[in-house]
């Protein structure tokens, strides 16, 4: 039956009118109760950690591969090789894994991005303690030999937060006692290590800017730095370095110049382009403490498939930079694909390895090619190809690139498609075996571009990238650096969106996105062990020691960007749990 | 009652019209749906004290399973010493948004009680109640928390348009 307006437009006014400020008269039942925390109401919940962090400082950080028992920054060492020691589990015995504990997150009530929330994130572990953060805002502290509860806390996250593509936080550091963590809406907390409690909060996104904040932050000397999302809402970016006591702010890099500072020229003159430029910096960086230069990959220029409002290389988006802790200065850059329109943005981990006497950086970029830096100039060393890659032919000696296809108006296929032949999983880099080993993503897509008026706040994508359905799987590839050559490759059935690790047992662990833990062995990449999760795995594999024992942590919950990074699974079950498993 | 201002005018398009003339079919409990739409308890605009907390009330009347009001404005971010009164027949219990720890508030039959909440970012957030299916039923209601940016966290570059402008 059709509906018939009964109230004319004033009436309805004063309807609505009458509901919003005629206050009833306030209620005479007496204030008796009083809210509680929710931790009042969990049994589970310790009393606090012991204080592990509290003679944790960046000097010891920077021994990390000393104590592999623990696992201490973001990438388990600064160098971002995310290898670990540990040699207990091992090729031979890694099949008797058993499940030592699990916790489960979940989620109460509406959260930001409902869709697409995850469990993500690499665990920290001092000590015995273990320390988690997860979607909606919280932060755990676990006894990491059996999973107790040993403090919680969670930020408010506003439900209308701008995310670019989920619910999602990928780590915390910890360091003189604190934990450090980024909130959705970029407030950088630093906790007390012992009871969860805050210490400072410093707000340093601008969220109406369309600025969010995914990333673990990195603690250096007595610095805290933490990166920034946002390029898909063009945003100008930055990286921004605070002390690590007071949360005052050291120094701001824009990764996007103004006009008249280096690199400006790189921007189309008499336009304001570089203003919504783009350039976030949402993955956590590496580090070389006896260069003193940290190294950062940055995201995509803004809009992102509409490359004509930007013309120039649109520096330093796509680029690795070299930055000088001490300042934010940038020391060198390397730009990987100028001018993009691809989204194939450069925030992959630079990966920090010696080779030949030579002192090498990493970075398997989104484009499909693998790029060998020197670390001390930025000059290309090797480039090669790891993946179907028709977008350019790269030279393999200087990195650049001819291009061969864009985004057009009414679509073109390109190879990677839009979340890269490698997401921003990690990588890994075994200094044992000499290889480098990737999670690799073999899929193609559709790329429209579409001229759009940038508004601030909304997205400013300039088109679109429709992944194939088809002709599409997953890879973990191990390459040797030096030549740039596969050594093996195990093929999955899905694009592989898991951060590896690689151990001294001779193991690298991967998850795959149906919810399989991996290991596979180092040197010939045959499976020895697997086991399923319940969830698809988008998170990261770490390990570490409690009183002798390894143990294997993998945090599972399918979720982030399934639609561009996996879209036949974009239904598959979610979750939201850390899985530690150990030896019998 | 204060007069509409002219911005509030403006916004009564068709689809807001239609929203409106729906309501009384549409917000009461088990008359059109089983339930009834959340957040149509009206909106309050929090005080704020001299110590600088901010206050607000909420009341859930007998058998609407429903907040008044159910929008509740903060200026900006900081402190809200919520006060909800329970009329109802019905227990409920108010899971409320606060940085460290969400606030539980148990309320059983006639009774009434204070939740302080901690929430200092703009954005909106929501409060629901988690008892049976009241959420559902229509017991969700939000806090909008305004303000913006503080200036050093904001881009260093010249004004951008809005959506809108």
């Amino acid at each position: 039956m059709r509906h018939s307006p009964r109230l004319p437009s004033l009436a309805a006014a004063a309807l609505v009118a009458a509901g919003t400020s005629c206050a009833r008269p306030a209620s005479t039942i007496p204030l008796t109760e009083r809210a509680r925390p929710a931790s009042a109401y969990n049994a589970r919940l310790g009393t606090g950690a012991p204080p592990v962090a509290a003679t944790l400082d960046a000097r010891r950080i920077g021994r990390a591969r000393a104590e592999p028992q623990n696992w201490l920054t973001y990438h388990g060492t600064y160098d971002g090789q995310r290898f670990s020691a540990l040699d207990q589990i091992d090729t031979a015995n890694v099949a008797s894994l058993r499940t030592a504990w699990v916790f489960q997150t979940g989620a109460v009530g509406l959260v930001a991005s409902p869709a697409t929330y995850a469990l993500e994130g690499t665990p920290l572990v001092v000590d015995g303690v273990m320390f988690l953060s997860g979607f909606d805002g919280n932060v755990w502290a676990l006894d990491a030999a059996t999973g107790d509860l040993l403090w919680h806390y969670q930020y408010a996250v506003p439900l209308d937060v701008p995310l670019c593509c989920g619910n999602v936080n990928r780590g915390v550091a910890v360091a003189r006692g604190k934990v450090f963590y980024a909130t959705p809406n970029g407030h950088l907390l630093a906790l007390d290590a012992a009871s969860g409690r805050v210490v400072w909060d410093r707000v340093f996104l601008d969220v109406r800017a369309g600025e969010s904040s995914t990333g673990a932050p990195l603690v250096v000397g007595d610095l805290v730095i933490a990166g920034s999302a946002g390029a898909e809402y063009g945003v100008r970016g930055h990286l921004d370095a605070f002390d690590l006591e007071t949360g005052h702010t050291r120094w701001r890099r824009y990764t996007v110049p103004k006009p008249g500072e280096p690199g400006s020229e790189s921007w189309p003159a008499g336009s304001d382009a570089w203003a919504r430029g783009g350039g976030s910096t949402w993955v956590t960086g590496t580090y070389d403490p006896e260069l003193d230069l940290l190294y950062w990959g940055i995201a995509n220029p803004g809009p992102l498939f509409d490359g004509a409002p930007r013309a120039g290389a649109d520096l330093y988006t796509n680029s690795i930079i070299a930055l000088r802790p001490a300042d934010g200065s940038i020391a060198w850059y390397f730009q990987i694909s100028p001018h993009d329109q691809w989204d194939y943005d450069a925030v992959s981990e630079p990966i920090l390895f010696d080779q030949g006497g030579r002192r090498l950086l990493a970075q398997f970029n989104k484009n499909g090619y693998l790029y060998i830096l020197d670390r001390t100039t930025g000059r290309p060393v090797r480039v090669a190809r790891f993946a179907r890659a028709t977008w350019a032919d790269v030279d393999s000696l200087t990195g650049v690139p001819a291009v061969r296809l864009t985004p057009s108006a009414t679509g073109t296929h390109i190879c990677p498609g839009p979340a890269g032949a490698k997401e921003w999983n990690h990588a890994t880099y075994d200094p044992r075996t000499g290889l480098l080993y990737a999670p690799v993503l073999e899929m193609c897509g559709t790329f429209t571009s579409r001229s759009r008026e940038f508004r601030e706040g909304v997205p400013y994508w300039g088109g679109s990238a429709v992944p194939d359905s088809t002709d599409r799987w997953g890879e973990v590839k191990a390459i040797d650096p030096s030549t740039g050559r596969q050594v093996w490759a195990w093929r999955g059935t899905h694009p592989m969106v898991a951060s590896l690790l690689s151990t001294g047992g001779g193991l690298v662990f991967a998850g795959e996105p149906t919810g399989e833990i991996l290991a596979l062995d180092a040197r010939t990449g045959a499976v020895r062990w697997r086991l399923q999760t319940g969830s698809g795995i988008h998170g990261s594999i770490m390990t570490y020691a409690v009183r002798g024992r390894q143990y294997v942590a993998v945090t599972t919950g399918w979720g982030g960007w399934v639609k561009g990074i996996a879209p036949e699974l974009s239904a598959a079950p979610r979750g939201g749990a850390l899985f530690v498993f150990a030896l019998p | 009652m204060r007069l509409l201002r002219p911005s509030v005018l403006r916004q009564l398009r068709p689809p807001m019209v239609r929203l409106v003339d729906y309501l009384p079919e549409i917000d009461a409990q088990n008359r059109a749906i089983v339930g009834r739409l959340f957040a149509t308890g009206g909106l309050a605009r929090a005080s704020v004290a001299a110590d600088g907390v901010m206050h607000a009330a909420i009341r859930i009347r007998q058998d609407q399973l429903v907040y008044e009001p159910s929008i509740i404005v903060m200026p900006r971010g900081g402190e809200l010493e919520l006060a909800v009164a329970n009329e109802d027949e019905a227990v409920h219990v108010l899971y409320l948004p606060s940085n460290g720890q969400r606030q539980v508030l148990v309320l059983l039959q006639q009774r009434a009680g204070t939740a302080r909440l901690r929430l200092n970012a703009p954005g909106l957030y929501t409060i629901a109640c988690a008892v049976g299916n009241h959420a559902g039923r229509g017991e969700l209601g939000l806090i909008l928390v305004q303000g913006d940016t503080p200036a050093d966290a904001r881009l260093d570059r010249p004004r951008q348009r809005r959506p809108g402008s």
